[in-house]
């Protein structure tokens, strides 16, 4: 099969510039696609042709089968990328690709269907001889039905929708009077991220820590795994810090995580970059969770221990280039973290707030790798995902990566929306976290992790910023020529000549001692 | 002019001179101030300690009488300046509006649902109402043990950030 010369990418935001990159590496022409918000995106700057393909409510844009095959068709593209979210776990979409003639980035329409459907996954995983939950095999859509399901099963439960990923519409209810209020935001969420209010029941582990396996699939059918992520620390199930190697996993735990998503994956049929999640018990038995038929926003993670470009990856796989490595020929050294930095308000309940982002400084140095689409003047959307930047750090091992990742988080500078960087920072610098002592119930234990407060100089120094910027605040309003009176006049002279603007033309070294 | 200012729990009281000095609790401190953005960023000597300042909120901030989120040093804080005339106006707010709570919208999104009625009775943190944005449904709460004075908005609207949702009134336990 020829190499591919020139890619679509159906995606916004950083996965849209990382997959633009590496096509970059590989020589691949890009063409881009957005809303009419993202006109001045990054990812449109960076590739080489851009579309507009709708507004900005993503069912009119990003979400736009047809239009977004028609642009790949008209502009010659061989394959398409979809990154993750939007229609990355589409089979329609894998269909509609294919059936136009292009290469999709990922499993085929079959395997995304039968994977894509909790109920068919887990009937794969168990016919596999992969341990899977206990719960109910179809979906429940009332709550009678769900109250019989609960006795049946046994408390704590947890409801998953049926139809999709993602953290979102999951609930645990630890009792029967708990039921009917999970039920009904569990199945409110679930309609309105994936149009159907159907619900999985299944038994709930407590303690259990969200332990994934990165798989890459071949045409031929060959399988490798790549290495687990941990991705324990969830809020409201979704994820906030992956890392590997995962801090309570061993050689013999990671072997057999890796087998178990090996089988699962040859008995999809599966094809391209996968991952096998996993919910692992305190006593390293663990239970299938699903399979996300796509890229995986924590996919640096194993980048940065094996060395491996999983996108440039995929692209060689969608061409129909065999995995250029065996699994004894994968090595994974060190340790890597990633934190998610989100436009959300982690002094305010995590309430997601969009805007402009004013001033942007992301940091670099050893170790550090930034996966973004900021800049400053960067619009964050309210239509979608409140992701806007992924931190990742390396280290020899893992007490060196979080100690790159604190230095990261109290380098990096986001202005203008509030952003979860105090959050990861509180987190990075947490007994517990720090000693790999933590499951999915953290965030919730954690409740209260305790801020990192001001030092006596630092309030100092924030109060002195605070009345240098009232009253460049007021020297702003001093009215002109005449219009103030004496007093304000002398003011506004005393306040020039000292102000922080007279200064910057002071000589270097000028510093003021009374 | 005087200053009295919050910094993430610490009060510090700033006597600014005309000429630029500033007194901290009467002494004199030995500053130098550069500005890398203008009203939002600051590099600041203190008696040779390094700080960076950052103002983080979204508009130019008054930086008086209002809360400001800034970033010193990597470390993030609620930071609250007042000089003589916002904390004379403060206290009188405090006096004639007591017990009086307007719920606003903190984001724009759509009102998915609404759980009180006017006239009910709601404990602390009880969910009045949930909004939908950015994917998320997030429940809005009661600060207090108060009473649905009004509702000002109905399920199924789509809201503004900042918009009144409800109005609440302390309630005697």
């Amino acid at each position: 099969m020829p190499p591919l010369r020139k890619v679509l990418v159906a995606n916004r935001g950083e996965i849209a510039v990382r997959v633009i990159r590496t096509c970059r590496d590989m020589g691949i022409a890009t063409v881009a696609v957005y809303s009419d918000v993202d006109r001045t995106a990054m990812h449109v700057r960076l590739a080489d042709e851009a579309y507009p393909i709708g507004t900005a409510p993503p069912g009119d844009s990003y979400l736009r089968i047809d239009r977004i095959v028609e642009v790949a068709r008209r502009t010659g593209c061989d394959a398409i990328h979809p990154g993750y979210g939007f229609l990355a776990e589409n089979a329609e979409f894998a269909q509609a690709v294919a059936g136009a003639g292009l290469l999709f980035v990922g499993p085929p329409a079959a395997v995304q269907r039968s994977l894509g459907s909790k109920t068919e996954a887990r009937r794969i995983a168990a016919k596999a001889g992969v341990p899977v939950a206990e719960g109910t095999m179809d979906p429940v859509t009332d709550v009678a039905e769900a109250r019989r399901a609960g006795e049946r099963i046994g408390y704590p439960l947890l409801l998953k929708p049926a139809g999709g990923g993602g953290g979102k519409g999951m609930r645990i209810v630890r009792s029967a009077n708990e039921l009917a209020d999970a039920w009904r935001g569990a199945t409110g969420e679930a309609t309105t991220a994936f149009g159907a209010p159907a619900l999985l029941i299944e038994r709930y582990i407590e303690h259990g820590r969200h332990i994934e396996m990165q798989i890459l699939a071949d045409e031929r059918g060959d399988v490798v795994w790549l290495g687990e992520r941990d991705c324990s620390i969830q809020r409201r199930h979704q994820k906030l810090i992956e890392e590997t190697p995962g801090p309570s996993v061993d050689d013999a735990l990671r072997a057999r995580l890796g087998d178990a998503a090996v089988r699962i994956a040859r008995a999809a049929g599966y094809r391209n970059a996968g991952t096998c999640e996993f919910l692992v018990a305190p006593d390293g038995g663990f239970v299938f969770l699903e399979v996300n038929t796509r890229l995986q926003v924590e996919h640096p993670v194993t980048e940065m221990v094996t060395g491996l470009d999983l996108v440039a990856l995929q692209l060689r796989i969608a061409a129909g280039e065999p995995l250029p490595f065996r699994q004894d020929e994968i090595t994974r050294r060190g340790a890597a973290i990633e934190c998610r930095i989100t436009a959300e308000d982690p002094a305010n309940g995590f309430l997601p707030a969009g805007g402009l982002v004013d001033q942007v400084r992301l940091p670099s140095g050893p170790g550090v790798r930034v996966d973004s689409a900021l800049e400053p003047a960067t619009w964050v959307p309210n239509e979608y995902d409140p992701l806007i930047a992924k931190v990742i750090t390396y280290g020899r091992d893992r007490s060196e990566a979080i100690a790159r990742m604190r230095r990261a988080l109290a380098e990096a500078i986001v202005g203008g929306v509030p952003t979860t960087i105090p959050f990861h920072a509180q987190v990075l610098a947490e007994p517990d976290f720090v000693a790999g002592r933590y499951d999915t119930g953290y965030i919730a234990q954690h409740a209260s992790v305790s801020r990192m407060e001001l030092d006596e100089g630092q309030a100092l120094a924030a109060a002195i910023a605070a009345v240098l910027a009232a009253r460049w605040r007021a020297l702003r309003h001093v009215a002109p020529d005449g219009a103030m009176g004496p007093w304000a006049a002398a003011a506004r002279e005393g306040a020039l000549r000292e102000s922080v603007c007279g200064q910057r033309r002071r000589p270097q070294g000028d510093r003021r001692e009374e | 002019m005087r200053y009295e200012v919050d910094a993430g729990g610490h009060r510090v009281r700033i006597e600014a001179s005309p000429d630029g000095r500033m007194l901290v609790d009467g002494r004199v401190v030995a500053y130098d101030a550069r500005e890398i953005v203008a009203g939002r960023h600051w590099s600041l000597v203190i008696e040779g300690r390094a700080h960076e300042v950052v103002v983080l909120g979204g508009e130019p901030p008054t930086l008086l009488g209002g809360p400001a989120r800034m970033r010193v040093d990597g470390r993030e804080a609620v930071v609250i300046a007042s000089d003589e005339r916002t904390l004379a106006a403060r206290r009188d707010r405090a006096l004639a509006g007591g017990g009086r709570h307007e719920i606003r919208a903190p984001m724009p999104g759509l009102l998915k649902a609404v759980h009180v009625r006017e006239g009910d009775v709601v404990e602390r943190n009880d969910a009045l109402a949930t909004l939908e944005a950015m994917k998320m449904e997030n429940e809005l709460r009661a600060p207090a043990r108060s009473k649905v004075q009004r509702l000002a908005a109905t399920a199924g609207a789509k809201i503004e950030s900042g918009s009144l949702i409800a109005v609440l009134v302390d309630e005697p336990a």
